[in-house]
């Protein structure tokens, strides 16, 4: 059985999306409100649109929302995802809901209304950009836990504080922990004891927000 | 102390949206003494408000957590959500509810069809068209059994 996916408003963030679905064997619909957009997401090959007002329960309704075993709302308006949302859920009992949103502050409230995924575009952008500008030395960063844990990989160099200290020599946040030490061909996991050495990578946990304070502490920038 | 107590006390009354509806029920509340403030984004929309209005006016996004709190929203005894948007109304309810706990939230929809869905949700919801629709159907009602009226004199 194919995975039925609909999509709820959004332009190219839509379009982007459904193309990638049909490619990995998803059944997709898109329902967009202009007239405009749908004639354009109906360009897609094997894609069903549906034109209309995504937080209407008729519509939703014609779109096979029953069916569907994941929505995504994707418009740009807060109250619309939600709503939108909240409908497929509730109402259509759709297995896995994903729903944008605008505001920061807002993402802890959809959860709270019993939407399963809740994406913040505008934080999701900014600790992308941080980790671009600031961090040269992370080459890697995995968010686990919805960004509330980080996996972060760390080189240190020569004139790094910690080369040549003993693990519990350093002092770091209790928020955060040496997982791994990959040296060379070899993987070390690390004891108290465990000497860092200039040139070690690093792979390092910590919870959210202690990533950066960490990494400046073990690379000495 | 006694202050707070006394202030607790009264009833404080946040109405999102000043359309005919927002205002009309404003001007109703503060004409019987009780405390009311009501938002909206425009600032021309309080031109609606009578010139005896004693409440508080802010222009704010109703949806906005920070822009809520300021408005003490948190001391509400009631918030009533009737800006012309069914979406924004679902989701100052919920906002006022679960987020900030808010004994009383009534909002206005429009769309029957999802007001179905929100009452099932514990919003307590009024419909303009549903309520004109059972006004016109009494009005009707009263022209349209004359038979009945009838048999029930015959009887």
């Amino acid at each position: 059985m194919k995975k039925r996916v609909l999509l709820i408003g959004g332009r190219n963030k839509a379009k982007s999306l459904a193309m990638s679905l049909l490619g990995q064997g998803y059944k997709v619909t898109a329902v967009n409100e202009t007239h405009e957009d749908c004639m354009k997401l109906a360009e897609i090959k094997g894609l069903t649109v549906i034109h209309g007002d995504g937080t209407k329960p008729f519509i939703l309704d014609e779109a096979g929302a029953a069916e569907c075993d994941i929505s995504i709302a994707l418009t740009s308006k807060d109250e619309d995802n939600l709503v939108a949302s909240e409908l497929c859920k509730k109402k259509f009992h759709v297995g896995k809901t994903v729903s944008l949103v605008s505001d920061p502050q807002k993402t802890e409230f959809f959860y709270k209304m019993g939407i399963d995924s809740v994406v913040c575009a505008i934080s999701a952008i900014t600790s992308i950009i941080e980790q671009q500008a600031f961090i040269d030395e992370m080459t890697n960063i995995i968010s686990i836990g919805t960004g509330r844990v980080q996996i972060v990989e760390v080189h240190i160099p020569n004139e790094s504080p910690v080369a040549g200290k003993k693990l519990w020599e350093i002092t770091l946040s209790k928020d955060v922990i040496v997982g791994c030490i990959l040296r060379g061909d070899s993987t070390l996991i690390p004891r108290g004891d465990t000497r860092i050495l200039a040139g070690d990578i690093l792979v390092v946990i910590s919870s959210n927000g202690q990533e950066i304070a960490a990494v400046k502490e073990l690379t000495g920038r | 102390m006694k202050l707070f107590e006394t202030k607790k006390s009264n009833e404080y009354t946040v109405i999102i949206g000043c359309g005919r509806l927002g205002a009309n029920l404003a001007n109703t509340l503060s004409d019987s003494g009780r405390n009311v403030l009501i938002m909206d984004q425009d600032p021309d929309s309080f031109r609606r408000l009578s010139s005896g209005y004693g409440g508080l006016s802010v222009v704010g996004d109703g949806t906005d957590l920070d822009t809520l709190r300021e408005a003490r929203i948190d001391d509400a005894t009631v918030v009533v959500a009737v800006t012309n948007n069914d979406n924004t109304n679902i989701m100052v309810a919920q906002i006022a509810r679960d987020i900030f706990r808010v004994e009383r939230v009534i909002a206005r929809l429009y769309d029957p069809e999802r007001e179905c869905v929100y009452r099932e949700f514990n919003i307590d919801t009024i419909c303009p068209a549903v309520l004109s629709a059972k006004e016109i159907d009494k009005f009707l009602g009263g022209f349209n059994k004359p038979e009945q009226r009838r048999e029930e004199m015959r009887a």
